[in-house]
């Protein structure tokens, strides 16, 4: 027995050991112990992905030297349904270019500023330890390219974006992106990887205002955007461009914040990240529902699908989600988990404090229409009780109604000459001058639509057979039809 | 026959562009000024002398006309030293513009020939600080930096791409001085543009890193707000003399005789 | 109206042919001899930049009152000149062109030269044209801004041309250490002889 423990035991201290992540209260020792030597082998060219995609592990153990070409670019695109803006890109896209290193990786960084730019750029990534973060650098000319190389030192998720003079319009403007310097063993494997950005935006124009919308200096300064985007434009990630997955399969998240204002409170409704690693740091946090992106900032989260439907990624800082485009979609497909999410089972009247102790009398009526034996007694004693948390309010309890106000329901001629009027008005509302038993009443009965067809039925039942009206019943397929006529009560209020 | 020559000889230099009234310089009256950009030696601003300077920048149609003068300077035949290889990329041949019109502002050139046409004309090329002088002013006023009008109309043309062709010159309203077109349409070369020393990280402002640039800073904006002009350095400061782009032209200036 | 541009676009023809002196071999298109700048020594004598064609040269600009920086130009200059053999030596000028040609007359070159005691034979100082001065300055990618009070804030590069005026190598590293890649580089033009078909 202790035999096969043994290599268990190997195994397992070899799979905690070198290349995972440091014990909890360890650190990585930062740059300092971040210099793996000179890059060995082939220089590689770097895989560079437009978002949403991420480039593939790099795979390497060892520190190569990368290279990685980036071209700025100003182009016009759509930000919005109908509008235009004026981006500036790195790669063409908002946010740019995912970048992936390994750590100890020697990049060799060219920039290129394409010939009809109108501005000069340059480049500052928060994973470079060095002046400026290459910006000091990087400074490039329209037409021109330059090149600067650095040691990826630190691992983690970094922003990179243009500081040029003004640096905020450069940013507002889409100018950022985001590179991954994956830790010495590699990010844990997951299914699949997927690229998002927030980002605010500034127009003169208002939300959606139609056409070409220039920038707005004096609402950036003033930190009010008119826009809040995930990667650029409204509907980037939504619809036929939502990501994808499968239930059963582990999604990893990799989210920026470019700016150039405000923090995100990164929230994925539906789900909860297993892991994040914070402001994408090395030590993870698990099981966290909403988490802070500061603007030039970053997080990685790790969460598990186990139910179909769409999962909306929003900035909790609800407003921009609804009003400024702050919303994007992951679609799981699979089969649906029950044990996990049912989706709606009830739908039923709540009382709340005027739940009497005969509501026995509604779960009972409730019971025999389902097994087909409803008696006009069980739909009494059910409607009385609905009646008293609903009707008796205005109606009173003894059906006497209020004098000039409100009808009576005793012994009313209104109701004698045509009991169908009971549900129909109960559905359907009733505005206007009413004579009910002599008496003009000029009032608004607002439709019952909070009461099922079952409900009106029990109701208008016990009404019928109450204080002196004619009786009879009303059944559910009556209330339904009736409904269905009932320009109003045709929409089921639930 | 030799009168209409004559007649079409006189004509010929109207050629091509929209004959300015009068003058093709107007007289910029001097005056106290503060310059956007925070000199140490100037803190309190300068005084800037009266000059003349061009109604609009120079056009394609009469850059042609100093390129037929002046051979050395075609493209092709200019050394690369003074005009980098996309010199004049915009037409179709040496001596003919092909679909770049007349009207529009010359680009692709840089300072050397740049300066070389205004040394042709017995001008020259205006200083940094007679150019924002002469642009700080709109149609009514000699200054009108505080106003976030004339902020925002430079900054909208910073957000239209390039992808469409250069406008004209002389389709925008004169400013109060009579000058055309120092705004909206393109960059333009000043004579001492390499004066222009910022640091390629232009979030340094001010740092005091003295050898560098000799014992001063880097030039930092006064007016953090002035974005307009901050991005009119940054681009001055970007190109080095030999350079030219799409976006770059430029007009002439004089001294008072 | 078409006659007279055909006799003008003929006479254009012709003009290359008659415009300028012949000058064997032609001046390569990135030699920034191409620029036409007349400056003064500090003997007074008129030298015409393309002049100095022939010798590889370390070139910089400078002023004579400058009281930060200048003075390690010149202290890097030489610091480059004693580490080459007397045989390199022989091959490689020392160009230093004033920003300040108002106040920088041969005199006040001439005066430097004694100070820091300077070999003429290899040591150029020069008082350009101010017409000239920014072209100059275009051409070694050196940028300056002339202060209210005469002093100047100005870029420091150290450029080596070869013998026909092309850039070899730049350095913006001064110091008695400098740039060991710069050295490198002065060492190989000097070596190359007097850089005919490079």
């Amino acid at each position: 027995m202790r035999q096969s423990l043994l290599p268990l035991l190997a195994i397992a201290l070899l799979a905690s050991g070198c290349g995972q992540r440091p014990a909890p209260d360890a650190d990585t020792g930062g740059s300092a112990k971040g210099d793996f030597g000179p890059p060995q082998g082939h220089p590689i060219k770097a895989v560079l992905t437009s978002p949403p995609h991420v480039p593939p592990p790099t795979g390497r153990d060892k520190p190569a030297k990368v290279i990685v070409e980036l071209e700025v670019v100003e182009k016009e695109m759509a930000i919005s349904e109908g509008v235009t803006y004026t981006f500036w890109t790195f790669g063409g896209t908002v946010p740019g270019s995912f970048i992936r290193v390994r750590q100890g990786d020697t990049v060799e960084f060219h920039l290129m500023n394409a010939p009809d730019s109108k501005m000069p750029h340059n480049i500052d990534l928060h994973g470079v330890t060095g002046p400026g973060g290459g910006a000091a650098s990087s400074f490039t000319a329209p037409g021109h390219r330059s090149q600067f190389t650095f040691k990826a030192l630190n691992a983690g998720l970094y922003v990179y974006h243009c500081a040029t003079a003004p640096v905020g319009m450069h940013v507002a403007n889409g100018m950022y992106g985001l590179i991954l310097v994956e830790p010495p063993g590699g990010m844990p494997p997951v299914d699949r990887e997927y690229y998002v950005m927030q980002g605010d935006f500034y127009t003169t124009g208002r939300y959606r205002e139609k056409g070409h919308q220039p920038f707005d200096m004096a609402k950036a300064i003033d930190e009010h955007p008119t826009y809040v985007l995930f990667n650029g434009s409204e509907g980037s990630l939504t619809g036929d461009r939502a990501l994808a997955a499968k239930t059963g399969e582990r999604v990893r998240l990799y989210v920026g914040n470019g700016g150039p204002n405000l923090v995100s409170s990164f929230h994925v409704i539906g789900e909860i990240f297993d892991k994040v690693q914070t402001e994408g740091g090395t030590h993870p946090q698990e099981n966290v529902q909403t988490t802070l992106i500061p603007a030039g900032g970053a997080a990685i989260m790790d969460f598990r699908l186990e139910v179909p439907g769409s999962y909306v990624l929003v900035d909790h800082s609800i407003f921009r989600a609804f009003n400024k485009g702050a919303l994007a979609i992951l679609k799981a497909d699979g089969p649906e988990n029950l044990a996990i999410y049912s989706g709606k089972e009830v739908d039923e009247m709540y009382l709340g404090d005027r739940a009497l102790p005969n509501l026995a009398a509604v779960s009972q009526a409730a019971a025999a229409a389902k097994a087909g034996d409803l008696t006009v007694e069980q739909q009494i004693d059910a409607g009385k009780v609905l009646f008293s948390g609903t009707c008796s309010t205005c109606h009173q309890a003894n059906g006497e109604g209020h004098p000039g106000v409100f009808p009576p329901l005793a012994k009313s001629d209104y109701i004698a000459k045509d009991p169908k009027r009971l549900p129909q008005v109960m559905i359907g509302g009733l505005t206007g001058k009413v004579t009910v038993n002599g008496v003009e009443y000029d009032s608004v009965m607002p439709p019952m639509g909070q009461l099922t067809d079952d409900e009106v039925a029990n109701i208008a039942t016990y009404v019928l057979n109450s204080w002196g009206n004619p009786g009879g019943r009303i059944t559910k397929a009556e209330a339904r039809d009736i409904r269905a006529k009932s320009p109003v009560g045709s929409v089921a209020a639930h | 026959m030799a009168r209409r020559a004559a007649v079409l000889l006189a004509l010929l230099p109207l050629c091509g562009q929209a004959a300015p009234p009068g003058d093709r310089y107007v007289t910029v009256p001097g005056g106290a000024f503060r310059s956007a950009l925070r000199y140490e030696d100037a803190a309190d601003g300068t005084t800037v002398a009266p000059y003349r300077l061009m109604r609009r920048p120079v056009t394609n149609a009469e850059f042609l006309a100093f390129v037929r003068a002046h051979p050395e300077w075609q493209r092709g035949r200019a050394a690369v030293v003074l005009a980098e290889p996309r010199y004049l990329s915009q037409w179709s041949g040496p001596l003919s513009l092909g679909d770049a019109r007349p009207d529009q502002p010359v680009t692709w050139v840089s300072w050397f020939a740049a300066a070389a046409y205004c040394a042709a004309q017995s001008a020259r090329l205006p200083t940094w600080t007679e150019w924002e002088y002469a642009a700080a002013a709109d149609e009514t006023r000699r200054d009108a930096r505080e106003d976030p009008a004339w902020r925002e109309r430079i900054l909208s043309w910073y957000a239209q791409p390039s992808t469409g062709a250069l406008r004209a010159v002389g389709g925008q309203p004169p400013n109060v001085y009579g000058v055309q077109g120092l705004h909206g349409l393109v960059w333009e070369w000043v004579d001492d543009a390499s004066a222009l020393l910022v640091s390629a990280d232009n979030r340094e402002q001010g740092a005091a890193d003295k050898l560098r640039f000799c014992g001063a800073a880097a030039l930092s904006t006064d007016d953090r707000e002035n974005y307009a002009t901050l991005m009119r350095v940054a681009l001055l400061s970007s190109v080095q003399a030999a350079d030219a782009t799409g976006n770059l032209g430029f007009r002439c200036a004089k001294d008072l005789p | 109206m078409k006659r007279l541009l055909r006799i003008l676009a003929a006479v254009l023809a012709l003009a290359p042919l008659s415009a300028r002196p012949a000058t064997p071999p032609a001046l390569p298109g990135d030699s920034v001899y191409q620029l036409p700048a007349a400056l003064t020594d500090a003997s007074g004598k008129p030298v015409e930049w393309r002049e100095l064609r022939g010798t590889p040269r370390v070139a910089t600009m400078f002023y004579t009152s400058c009281k930060y920086i200048c003075p390690l130009v010149v202290d890097s200059l030489r610091a480059i000149e004693r580490k080459l053999s007397a045989a390199e030596r022989a091959r490689i000028g020392f160009v230093l062109i004033s920003m300040d040609p108002a106040r920088d007359t041969p005199e006040a070159l001439a005066r430097i030269i004694a100070e820091r005691k300077l070999d003429p034979a290899r040591w150029t100082l020069l008082q350009p044209d101010p017409a000239d001065l920014r072209g100059l300055a275009g051409l070694l990618g050196i940028r300056y801004r002339s202060l209210a009070d005469g002093e100047f804030n100005h870029s420091t590069s150290l450029v080596l041309l070869d013998a026909e005026g092309r850039v070899l190598a730049r350095t913006d590293q001064l110091g008695a250490d400098g740039d060991a890649a710069f050295l490198a580089a002065v060492r190989a033009a000097a070596a190359s002889g007097t850089g005919s078909g490079r």
